[in-house]
Order: structure tokens, then sequence, then C-alpha cells
């Protein structure tokens, strides 16, 4: 599966994935802080887990450095 | 574990990198600029894709703790600090309103803050509409199509004046506005804006959380209660950020071009002060109330305003709203200017400045200081009298302040 992550071309051996185990697999720093946007659009926290990236997707790791978090 | 209550969490909120040193207060990051390993780093730092500090007016880690900590005791989904209570208000106001838009809030309102509403951004095209808001029906016939937010302060300065916070937040909520709350006089530990349906708090941590006016500082506290898509200048982001919509326009924009931060020599003084807020607001508001009652039964002031004395009118609102501790203002009238000045100049142990929750009591006669640049017929709409003067309650020892007191009236005679 192609995803872009962060704006960098990705290869995964993996035909599913959520977007909690990519920021898993990705070693997302502070991951308690981060928001994800998922073809640019914002992910709730809570959907972290149902929400699956498919071939092709684009996924953002954002930050709200000084107090900001979902 | 069960959740912690206000002060451990203050104490015990955990630092969102663990410091090298074991430090147990973050340290004052006192620089400007932050390495990054690679290029590839600093773009994603950029881009807010890493979670990197860059450069100290848009964030800095002794800024960010003390933010985290108010977060943590506040409930809210994030928290910017500036450099002043005036910053965070006018930053709130340029990020959701723009040209044409409106606000709805009243007359009787801290004397910069009108300044700010009426001299400087009513000239960019914002237009703000006044109202009692102590009358819930006169406040949603102002409301249109391109109002954005009821603006409140939960105490006003120097009114006294209490609306039903409740109240105007289901107005608000109704009609898809903003409702924000300038909780200067009731800060995070003495009021709960979220429990309240406020959606956007903002205060002058200058007074109480500042540890006794050791600097100058401000918050915005976004609760993460409103759906940023219902504010038109957000809609598009709403998507983008959810949430964080508001703190995304903040941070990447309105703020940072401003350029009100907090410093960090601030961050760090405020932050020791939080530590002790819970102590500082029990005896300030503890002694306002003792002063407020005694000077009404002195039988030699014209008038005595407290939202805790039972003559009050806002005094059951009050109660409901901030529970046994009142604010730590309260004010009064004499026959005249010149007696009031006569009185203040008296005092041994009172001073005579301008700030709100020092450790000292202040006195101040806000008639010809704060609201020195209005006409005697605004000052009437405002509820500033010439008769008028301001006691800003601080922490001595009760006995002393009602000697001081006792002895100034005396001296009237």
């Amino acid at each position: 599966m192609k995803l872009k992550v962060n704006g960098k071309e990705e290869v995964l051996v993996k035909t599913s994935v959520s977007v909690k185990e990519i920021l898993e697999l990705f070693k997302v720093e502070m991951p308690d802080m981060v928001s994800v946007q998922l073809n640019g659009e914002f992910v709730k926290r809570e959907n972290f887990q149902t929400t699956s990236l498919k071939d092709g997707d684009e996924i953002d790791f954002l930050y709200f450095m000084g107090g900001g978090s979902n | 574990m069960k959740e912690l209550k206000f002060v451990t969490k203050v104490l015990h909120t955990k630092f969102l990198k663990q410091d090298p040193h074991g430090s147990l207060h973050m340290p004052i990051y006192d620089n400007v600029a932050f390495e990054q390993k690679q290029a590839e780093d600093l773009e994603l730092a950029f881009q807010g894709r890493k979670p990197a500090h860059m450069y100290s007016r848009i964030s800095n880690p002794t800024v960010e703790d003390f933010e985290q900590r108010v977060r943590a005791v506040t409930d809210a989904i994030g928290v910017i600090a500036l450099s002043s209570g005036m910053a965070a208000i006018s930053n709130v106001i340029v990020a959701i309103c723009q040209t044409g838009d409106n606000i709805v809030t009243s007359k009787h309102l801290f004397g910069n803050t009108y300044s700010l509403f009426e001299n400087t951004l009513k000239s960019w095209g914002l237009e703000v509409r006044y109202a009692d808001l102590t009358d819930v029906k006169e406040v949603e016939k102002l409301i249109d199509d391109k109002t954005k937010a009821i603006f409140l302060e939960t105490i006003t300065n120097p009114q006294l004046e209490v609306a039903d916070i409740k109240a105007l937040s289901a107005i608000a909520k109704k009609n898809h506005i903003l409702i924000i709350a300038d909780t200067t006089l009731t800060p995070p530990y003495l009021f709960k804006s979220k429990d309240f349906g406020v959606d956007v708090e903002v205060l002058s941590s200058t007074k109480y959380i500042s540890g006794g006016a050791t600097s100058v500082g401000g918050l915005i506290i976004d609760n993460g209660t409103f759906d940023w898509a219902r504010n038109s200048k957000l809609r598009v982001d709403a998507g983008k950020y959810g949430p964080l919509t508001f703190l995304n326009k903040l941070r990447r924009e309105v703020f940072r071009n401003l350029g009100a931060c907090m410093s960090s020599h601030n961050a760090f003084l405020q932050s020791i002060g939080l530590e002790t807020l819970h102590l500082r607001v029990d005896v300030s508001c503890a002694n306002a109330q003792a002063l407020a009652e005694f000077l009404e039964k002195s039988g030699k002031i014209k008038q005595v305003n407290y939202p805790g004395l039972k003559s009050s009118k806002y005094y059951q609102i009050a109660k409901k709203q901030f529970k046994d501790k009142l604010g730590a203002l309260l004010t009064f009238d004499l026959e005249s200017k010149e007696q009031c000045f006569k009185f203040m100049n008296k005092l041994e142990i009172i001073r005579r400045a301008t700030n709100l929750q020092d450790n000292r009591t202040l006195i101040l006669h806000p008639a010809s200081t704060i609201f020195c640049e209005y006409d005697a017929s605004l000052k009437k709409e405002m509820g500033v009298r010439e008769t008028m003067i301001r006691l800003a309650v601080g922490i001595e020892d009760l006995e002393d302040l009602i000697l001081d007191i006792k002895q100034s009236l005396e001296a009237l005679k």
C-alpha cells in the first residue's frame, strides 16, 4: 500500500492499517499531543482506531506547540 | 487513579519532555531560536508536522509548560499565554471577526477593553453592540447573522455587575455564536468557565495568577466546546482542524503575526504564582467580604458595592456562579470626588495604585484614572461615578486593613 505520510511517499507491506497503527509504525513523537489529518480532513482522536487508510491516502501529523491537543 | 483536584494538578502536571537534570520547575528557556539536527526537521517543524520549538515568539518550552498547567486545571482543549490580558482579548476578536461582523457586549466593562472595542477595533470595521447583559432578552434582540460573539466580564470592573452566564450561553448556543468570558476577577480555581457554557475564556494573568503582581500576562483558554464550522471566517479551516480550528488560527496566524507573546521569564513567574493561586484567592476573597460588610455597617459610606453583600442585586446569581468566593474587588461611594481623594490620601497601609490582586490592597478613583478619557455622560452610561472608589483587596491581616480604613474615614469629619 502506498501512502503519503507527512508529505513523504511511503510503501507499506500491510494492506490495511488504522490511524492508531500508523502512529505506532512511524513512531510519531508525543502521540498524546498530535492531531491527524487524513486527505486534508481532521480525524477525531476517538476514531484513530477505527479509521482505516487505503492505498493512495495522505496522512499528516500536526502539532500545536504550546498547549493544544484534541 | 481518581481525577486529581485543582492544586494537585497544578503541582504535578508532567513536563511534555523530561528535564535532563530532573528540575522540579520548568527552567527558564531564555533563548530565541531552537536548532534542529537536519534541514528536513526544520521544514517539518515549520509545517507543524514535528513537535519542536523554533522561535520563542511562536512557542517556548517555559511558556508551553505554563500553558499546559493551565490547560490541566481548566480541562480546556488548548491554552495560549500572551503578553497581557488586553493582548488576549484583541487576539480572540481578530481571530473570529472580519469587517462587517459584530459582537454583543456591555458598556459596563474594564475601561481599556471598552477603548479597544470602541476606538481601536471599530475603525477596522467591527461593529460593537451594547446591551445590558443582565437582560437576556435585550441581548438576544441584538444578535443577527453578522454576530460572532457575546463578550462578557464574569464580574464587571468596576461596576461589579454579574450576568447569568448559563443563560447567556444558552442564547449563544441557540444562535451558534461564541460566548467569550473575561474571567480576570474570577480566575480558574474560583470559577470553571467550561461548566457554565463559556466557549473561550480570556483573562489577565497579571492579577491573581502572577502571584502578587510579579509580571504582566494574559491567557486565552479554548474550552473546545464551539463548533467552528458555525463561524463564517473559520468555516473552511474547521473541516481541516476540527475542534483545534481556533487554536490553529491563533498559533499559525493571528497570535504569531501580532507577536504579543509571553516572555519565558514571565511564564516562569506566573507558573510559580499558579501554584499558590488558591491560597491568595481564599484570603483576598475572605478579606473583601469582611471589608464590604464592615464598610456597609460603618454608616459612613453612601453606598457599598460587592456581589457578596446581601444588599447587592447580584448576590443570588453571584453565589450560584462563584459559591463562597465572590472576588476581591469592591467599590464604595463617598459624598464627592474631593472626599474620595481626601480618604485615599489619608490611608497608611492601603496603596494608591492601579492593579487588582496584587498581594497588597490597592485603592483607585476610577473616574479620574482608568476612565479619565471619557466624558461625563459616557461615564454615567458606563456606571462610573465621580463619588466611587475602587478597592482591590489583598492578603494583608484583615484587622490592619480595617484600622487603616477606620482612621481614614475619621479624617473625613
